[in-house]
């Protein structure tokens, strides 16, 4: 072995504490002094800094999941016999049904790319959207859609500026890419609470569809121990870009987070589409021949991750040469070669033989170099058959390791201390001009229409599209081309429930998830997470994370058809974001962000929640109930958040969700809706004004007899339940097929021929306003935020 | 058999559910790469220019992809008299490549600016009604549009506000009847106000022809609206009553959408078979 040169060395062994610590802090490195010695124990000697910066990316929070792996481990459920593949790649797979013959799958990722936008939003949305759909790129797949999920300041409150140039530039972000890479937005959903105002939530899902016996995998083949196998680099020029971003996003923001922009990565969303591209036609060529092969995009780490992942998970070892790895200058230093982390890259591990055929597709078939300055596809390793992992640079090692020490992984137990119990909520003071307060919920930030923001993504690109987001609770898609196959999605996430209650908001989060997916029709199969925390070194943070995963777990398995006996809501991906905090101390409020991913054996079934004809009857399933901790009216009412939760029933939640799914299925709904935040009171009028389009058609619903005490809360309760509109000569079908789930509901009004929204209680009446003007409050609230 | 190209520029991104479009209509589509070899052009009978980001719209939308070498021969077939459509991204090729409205052809006489409308900048997705005023362009595009019919398709652009500083090109494509699809508001009646008028084009332009009608320049999205599945629910008129009608049955949303109309009329000049030497295009020539 030759010597590993001596300039690239970081005498680490034998430092005290403090100058240890001193030492990484100087180095820009994130490693404690704990890690440092245990990374030393590792190799044996001094790292390089090429190596010590692998160490550094591969065991941030962020990668390494050193404080979550064994709490997810330990509660989630990820097996069902929906699943082809779990959470442990880059994105989950999961079978949606035969078409002629051919069986497919839809690939689900689930990121989180917080801090990035937080310090300049248009870039770091934007590579967000960047990386999760690499993640469903490299696993084979077609990328057929991507979701956001976003989580604001207040935008009324002392940061006001701030927050509203954030919530610009974010959806200028997501527009700007996701429109011009072509992939249609899904939809998403967007939250404001004052304890974004200095970190911003971006979480972003991407949906894609692959056979699914082409599935890649992100490994060297076993085939690579019979015949030389060499690493490609395709894609944009290596820079200096996003150097230390895993470390970045696996750290409190600095108050100053300006001067952390270079961690961020620069998005090119045109260069992305031209090398998906060459993708498909390299893919197809290559699954044509028969070659067996490995795939994995350019994240956390860059070169140096990928490589070693890739080596390491098909339990082979690699040299990687620095050389031969096209770059944006020349003087870059070798640990920033191997570790920016420069968008728009992808490596694959092929057979020799087919190297020069795989670089032809991209540098002339595609004519990369052409088309982008400086991108294209260069060999720059070679697989091992022993398990030496080496990086070189000038013919001289600058790493040397063997790739089981490079991903051997950490773990830290953090400590737990359970937040001391709240004092009893004060009482809600009653609501004196109910209509007064309507108007003014319609026209909260949470509440009002979405439509500002979503009229900037383009929904439709691809064709595939049959729900557009905005129009039901879940967008729906029909993914295969001539096949009544369908697939729906969904994402969803309360933060305001999951600080009052880690344990039931995450489970609530769960069930509204699956009552989005069944209220179009579509039959649950997965879920996605992404668990966005504060400082995991926090005992009281750790505390809220460890419930709220049980919570999720929980969910997830009570929910299924058959309850806890059976095959569970399988969770195949996901994303542990911690350190959601800024230096002046004030950290998010705890936030799993749940996607659900729903199919079709045929998606013509699929409906929207808008009102669809006159004259029908309003039932609603879901008692209401006094508990009205958390909820946006306890917001209006008080400016607080706490109090109790709606109880869950999860046997009773099972039965209702399933229950709607059959009573959609079978067409005897026109209309389905979940009911959420803002209760029943909002929901009936989402589904009276329609996604986008009013019918004209209004409603009258009486709320007295709904299962609480108070009309604020039979109106408001954001107990879980549904909203449906039964035509009348449906309604016995409906009612009898209730009736076998066990499910009760109640018939709570009718549609108008008129364009009334009236709301009725006892011999009052609260609420009579005319459609037109509650809609010109609803659509328009969140204009003056998105323009 | 009718070939069509669908020419997959760097940057476009529609190039799939617009050939399938095309296909529906009993076409026979291939997606051609902008840098195959020169020769493979003539082959075509048509050329449609999908919708996407060319060259990520440096300089302006379609500017730099008006230069390539595949443009020049598709503009030396279209001399020739075969059509080409431009879609959304493709109409901005088109207009900048000066091939629409064409007058002087080669000249760029006029340009897709950025939407304007009161209180909404940037791009914008929505659903939009269309109508049509015959023109020279009726046969190869709007063959089967009954007078006053009136068909909502969805936009989804930033730039697509036809505009002209050239009050003799405005002239001329009003009197040669060149605007052969506006944005009319769901009524069939003119397009005063935002949402209806969703850019401020001039004329309240939607697709503009060059002269002999063969070429168009058309911003909303057809290949989105070519399956009634594609439309959405709660649209009103009669295309939503037959997608609401439609539920559950898969048959009925896998027939045709309001923008198919625009394919079939290429699609019945292509196939025709008195087509041959008559088509519409060479007509308006001779």
């Amino acid at each position: 072995m030759q010597q590993l040169d001596n300039a690239h060395i970081l005498p680490l062994s034998g430092q005290d504490e403090q100058a240890l610590a001193k030492l990484l802090q100087r180095e820009g490195l994130r490693l404690t002094p704990g890690e440092a010695r245990r990374m030393l124990e590792l190799l044996g000697r001094d790292p390089t800094r090429v190596e010590a910066t692998i160490f550094d990316t591969m065991w941030s929070e962020h990668c390494s999941y050193k404080s979550s792996r064994w709490v997810l481990k330990a509660h989630l459920p990820v097996e069902s016999p929906r699943v082809i593949l779990g959470p442990g790649e880059d994105a989950g797979v999961v079978r949606l049904g035969v078409h002629q013959g051919v069986e497919y799958a839809l690939v689900i990722a689930h990121e989180s790319h917080n801090h990035p936008s937080q310090v300049v939003p248009t870039e770091g949305a934007a590579t967000g959207i960047g990386g999760i759909v690499r993640d469903v790129a490299c696993m084979g797949a077609e990328v057929i859609g991507v979701l956001d999920a976003l989580r604001f300041g207040d935008p009324d409150g002392p940061r006001a500026a701030p927050v509203r140039e954030i919530v610009r530039g974010v959806v200028d972000g997501i527009w700007q890419y996701g429109d011009a890479l072509g992939v249609p937005n899904l939809g998403g959903d967007v939250f404001f609470s004052p304890r974004f105002d200095e970190n911003c939530l971006v979480n972003v899902v991407s949906l894609g569809l692959v056979r699914a016996d082409r599935v890649v995998r992100s490994r060297v083949p076993e085939a690579a121990s019979r015949e030389p196998y060499v690493l490609i680099l395709v894609g944009k020029p290596t820079d200096e870009t996003g150097f230390g971003g895993a470390s970045f996003a696996s750290a409190v923001l600095e108050e100053n987070a300006e001067g952390q922009r270079g961690h961020v990565q620069v998005p090119d969303p045109f260069l992305k589409r031209v090398l998906l591209e060459a993708n498909r036609a390299v893919l197809e060529w290559l699954h044509h021949e028969k070659v067996a092969f490995g795939f994995k995009d350019l994240g956390a780490g860059g070169i140096a991750c990928a490589s070693s992942e890739l080596a390491a998970a098909g339990g082979f070892g690699m040299d990687v040469d620095l050389d031969r790895v096209p770059a944006s200058r020349e003087d870059l230093p070798p640990e920033v070669l191997a570790c920016s982390e420069t968008q728009e890259r992808f490596a694959m591990v092929v057979p020799e033989r087919v190297a020069e055929r795989v670089l032809d597709f991209y540098n002339k078939t595609y004519a990369l170099p052409e088309v982008y300055h400086g991108a294209r596809a260069a060999i720059v390793g070679r697989v091992r058959p022993d398990k030496h992992y080496r990086i070189l640079k000038s013919g001289q090692p600058v790493g040397d390791a063997l790739v089981e020490v490079i991903t051997a992984g950490i773990e830290h137990r953090r400590a737990e201390r359970p937040r001391a119990t709240a004092p009893p909520a004060e009482p809600l003071p009653p609501v004196e001009d109910h209509e007064a307060f309507f108007t003014r919920m319609v026209g909260r930030p949470n509440l009002a229409s979405r439509e500002p923001i979503f009229r900037y993504y383009d929904t439709e690109v691809q064709g595939r599209m049959l729900i557009r987001a905005g129009e039901a609770d879940a967008s729906v898609l029909a993914p295969v081309p001539g096949s009544k196959l369908g697939a729906a999605i969904t994402v969803d996430g309360n933060p305001w429930w999951v600080a009052a209650d880690p344990y039931w908001g995450t489970a609530h989060i769960v069930a509204e998830a699956l009552r989005n997916l069944v209220a179009v029709g579509s039959e649950p199969v997965a879920l996605t997470d992404c668990l966005n925390f504060g400082n995991p070194e926090d005992p009281e943070v750790f505390a809220d994370f460890v419930r709220s995963v049980r919570g999720l777990g929980d969910a997830a398995r009570a929910l299924g058809p058959e309850g806890p006996s059976g095959p569970p809501v399988a969770i195949v991906s996901g994303n542990v974001s911690f350190y959601n905090e800024s230096r002046s101390g004030r950290s998010i409020e705890p936030s799993p962000i749940i996607a659900g991913l729903g199919v079709f054996d045929d998606v013509s079934v699929a409906t929207t929640f808008g009102i669809k004809r006159a004259g029908s009857v309003l039932v609603l399933s879901g008692p209401r109930q006094d508990r009205l901790g958390a909820s946006q009216l306890r917001h209006a009412l008080t400016g607080k958040t706490d109090g109790p939760l709606p109880e869950l029933d999860f046997d009773r939640e099972r039965r209702r969700i399933h229950a709607t799914l059959d009573a959609v299925r079978s067409g005897c709904v026109l209309a389905a809706h979940d009911l959420a935040e803002g209760g029943l009171a909002i929901a009936a009028l989402e589904m009276a004004l329609g996604g986008y389009e009013a019918q004209g058609i209004g409603m009258q619903i009486p709320i007295s007899g709904l299962g609480s005490t108070r009309p604020e809360s039979r109106l408001y309760s954001e107990a879980p339940g549904f909203l449906y509109e039964v035509a009348k000569e449906h309604l016995q079908q409906f009612l009898g097929l209730f009736e076998r789930w066990g499910v009760d509901v109640t018939m709570t009004g009718r549609t108008l021929a008129e364009p009334r929204f009236r709301i009725l209680d006892g011999g009052h009446t609260l609420v009579d306003l005319d459609l037109e003007s509650v809609q010109r409050i609803h659509a328009d609230a969140l204009k003056p935020l998105a323009e | 058999m009718a070939r069509v190209a669908v020419v997959q520029i760097p940057g476009v991104n529609c190039e799939y559910e617009t050939a399938r479009a095309l296909e529906v209509v009993g076409l026979t589509a291939r997606i051609v790469r902008w840098n195959e070899p020169a020769s493979v052009w003539s082959e075509f009978d048509a050329y449609v220019i999908p919708g996407g980001f060319a060259f990520q719209d440096r300089i302006r939308a379609g500017a730099v992809a008006a230069k390539l070498p595949a443009v020049d021969r598709i503009a030396a077939e279209a001399e020739r008299g075969k059509p080409v459509l431009g879609i959304c991204n493709g109409a901005q090729v088109l207009v900048e490549a000066g091939l629409v409205p064409g007058l002087h052809p080669g000249r760029v006489e006029m340009a897709l600016a950025p939407n304007r409308a009161p209180r909404r900048e940037g791009y914008l997705c929505r659903w939009s009604w269309l109508g049509v005023t015959p023109g020279p362009g009726s046969s190869w595009y709007a063959r089967n549009v009954r007078p006053g019919q009136v068909i909502p398709m969805p936009i989804a652009h930033g730039e697509g506000r036809f505009l002209t500083a050239d009050p003799e090109v405005q002239e001329r494509i009003e009197i040669e009847n060149l605007v052969l699809y506006r944005f009319v508001a769901p009524s069939g009646g003119r397009a005063v106000r935002y949402p209806f008028d969703p850019n401020g084009a001039t004329l309240q332009a939607a697709g503009i022809t060059n002269r002999a009608g063969n070429i168009l320049a058309f911003m909303p999205h057809p290949e989105r609206a070519t399956w009634l599945r594609q439309v959405p629910l709660e649209l009103k008129n009669a295309w939503g009553e037959s997608r609401r009608a439609a539920v559950g049955n898969w048959e009925a949303l896998e027939g045709p959408g309001p923008g198919r109309i625009l394919f079939q009329s290429l699609a019945s000049n292509l196939l025709s078979p008195s087509a041959e030497g008559a088509r519409p295009g060479r007509e308006a020539r001779s």
